[in-house]
């Protein structure tokens, strides 16, 4: 079980995109925006913003389900559970392209595009990676440094279900009153 | 507590890795007469293509088994005593069991083919299988396919990609007959009549296999016609490996028996992957599909049943998703046109060339067939799981089934499925 993870509020969502900027450099080479850019092999964003009714905003990414489809359909063994705790990462060097992780994706959230990291591969899966780097340096995941309005955070999972059912039992001590 | 596992492959490795993390203290013995390398077998036909190297179709060391604590008897299975809880193994071996996963999934069907060099005639589902097609491939030179199915297409596909000229030969009116429905596989037989290199001949069969004149083999056809070519090959469908178990008393049809716990008549012994016949979700009957997502699926839920934690495994749900000529094709569920006459379909054509149709009945959307298809086959899969209603297809979906996305979407499908449509 993944402890701490990126918790996605979608009401909060305003659409900036800054997250998924931020998300591409922190994947590129050079992880600084002005030379991102310009890199031969352009890094790609790993979270995305669906357009909901009334043109809402909903930041998409990975789950890291468990067990995971996308493992479950991977024939070579690309996706994997063993890099860091709860997160499954797609290893490039392995991936073959082939798509059956997406397929099998019920959220829409693998993408294919050539990838720094096998070069000689015309497009492997793209997913997010809950940044283990990042977060293994104590830091937390780029989509989440950018998020100005607090659609997305970076919290202990139990600590936020607590508080879930504090705001739970406010709202049902309300309702009552 | 003593698990043995038969079977070293998609499913049963899978059932070695939940069985050690659903039971640490277990002893797990696999059997398996090729355990090593461990590699993953649809790969050959990316191999076949040379898209990958043989070798990298290995997906794990050799120890392996020894880090998950495996102990593995490098042998075949030969029969099986439940009354007495024993396994016999070829060396006359006897390996006793608490719990046993029978997980030795299937082998080639047979060509139909007779005359002297009959067994001239190669299949394509293994390591071994991909090596002796190698052995035989000349750049320049003339093969022939036999069968017209998905495991056919890929093998055209590879030995074009290796230089040779292909006969695909199909029994049946069209290819991938069983797979997809009319319009995607007459899209499928234009192509490949127009490929260069491949001749597609459909409503034929190979009847005899002789020595050739020009070429190492002659082939006989039931037109009358001969070919003359240097390698055959034949993709017609996978037979389960139930024959070492008559004697056993375990239920058998087309595989083994299970219910939805992929338990067997026996309570101790379990079946999953391409020999384990269950529930299936859109026919109601129980039936193999063997498919590697079904299988280590099945792995998985098999290890969690024998390690005692109850798990349902849902009713399995035929699916097949591969590229074509740089389309995709999708399909899931029930769309062979023999089982779906008394179905209502939906079709749709998207704005690029894309097409999907969908299959009902007693309004029960039961199966897609798509190309290029905006939904993937995660999102059709989970539609039948839920029961996606005709009633609750939106008119936008079809008028440009780009909009169908959503409605496969977590929660799309409880409520009135089209609530983003």
């Amino acid at each position: 079980m993944l402890k701490k993870t990126v918790i996605v509020r979608p009401e909060l969502c305003v659409g900036c995109m800054q997250c998924m900027i931020r998300c591409a450099q922190a994947h590129s080479q050079t992880k600084a925006l002005a030379s991102a850019i310009r890199e031969e092999i352009l890094a790609k964003p790993r979270i995305h913003i669906g357009v909901g009714p009334e043109k809402k905003p909903f930041p998409n990414k990975c789950r890291h389900c468990e067990p995971a489809p996308c493992q479950e359909a991977c024939m070579p063994w690309a996706i994997r559970s063993d890099v860091a705790e709860g997160l499954k990462i797609v290893d490039p060097a392995r991936c073959i392209g082939c798509g059956m992780c997406a397929m099998a994706c019920p959220y829409y959230v693998i993408r294919f595009y050539r990838d720094k990291n096998a070069p000689e591969r015309p497009s492997v899966a793209v997913k997010c990676d809950g940044c283990f780097e990042r977060v293994a340096a104590g830091d937390v995941p780029a989509c989440v440094s950018a998020c100005k309005t607090g659609a997305l955070t970076f919290e202990d999972v139990n600590l936020y279900l607590k508080d879930a059912t504090n705001r739970l039992a406010h709202a049902a001590y309300g309702v009552r009153s | 507590m003593r698990h043995v596992v038969v079977g070293l492959h998609a499913a049963g490795r899978t059932a070695c890795a939940y069985l050690r993390r659903a039971d640490p203290a277990a002893e797990i013995v696999g059997v398996d007469p090729a355990p090593l390398p461990v590699y993953s077998r649809p790969l050959i036909s990316y191999a076949l293509a040379g898209e990958m190297s043989p070798a990298d179709m290995t997906v794990a060391g050799d120890a392996y088994y020894d880090a998950l604590g495996v102990e593995v008897a490098p042998e075949k299975a030969v029969s099986l005593s439940p009354a007495r809880g024993l396994l016999t193994l070829a060396s006359g071996r006897e390996v006793a069991y608490d719990r046993l996963l029978l997980a030795c999934g299937a082998g080639p069907r047979p060509a139909g083919v007779s005359g002297p060099l009959r067994d001239e005639v190669c299949f394509f589902r293994g390591r071994a299988d991909l090596t002796r097609i190698l052995d035989r491939v000349r750049p320049g030179g003339v093969a022939a396919v036999l069968g017209g199915g998905l495991v056919g297409f890929k093998l055209t596909m590879g030995l074009l990609a290796r230089g040779m000229a292909v006969h695909l030969i199909v029994a049946s009116p069209r290819p991938l007959s069983l797979n997809v429905d009319a319009y995607v596989g007459d899209w499928v037989a234009a192509r490949l009549a127009a490929e260069p290199g491949v001749t597609l001949r459909t409503s034929t069969s190979v009847d005899e296999v002789h020595a050739g004149t020009s070429r190492p083999l002659r082939l006989v056809l039931n037109t009358g016609e001969s070919l003359e070519v240097d390698l055959a090959a034949a993709g017609k469908g996978v037979v389960p490996n139930v024959g070492w178990l008559a004697d056993s008393g375990l239920p058998t049809d087309a595989g083994v028996l299970a219910d939805a716990y992929l338990r067997t008549a026996d309570e101790r012994i379990f079946a999953a992957g391409d020999m384990a016949q269950v529930p299936d979700l859109v026919h109601g009957d129980a039936r193999i599909n063997a498919v590697w997502p079904v299988a280590v699926e099945q792995g998985r839920v098999a290890a969690l049943n024998m390690a005692g934690v109850k798990t349902p495994c849902p009713p399995t749900l035929a699916q097949n998703a591969i590229p074509v000529f740089g389309s995709r094709m999708i399909s899931v569920g029930a769309v062979n046109p023999t089982f779906t006459q008394d179905c209502a379909t939906l079709e749709a054509m998207c704005p690029r060339g894309g097409y999907l149709k969908l299959v009902f009945r007693d309004d029960r959307l039961i199966g897609a067939v798509g190309l290029d298809a905006p939904p993937r086959l995660g999102e059709m899969a989970f539609a039948i799981r839920r029961g996606l209603r005709r009633g609750d297809v939106p008119q936008s979906w079809l008028d440009n089934p780009k909009n169908a996305a959503p409605l496969a979407a977590p929660g799309g499908a409880t409520a009135k499925n089209a609530w983003l449509g």
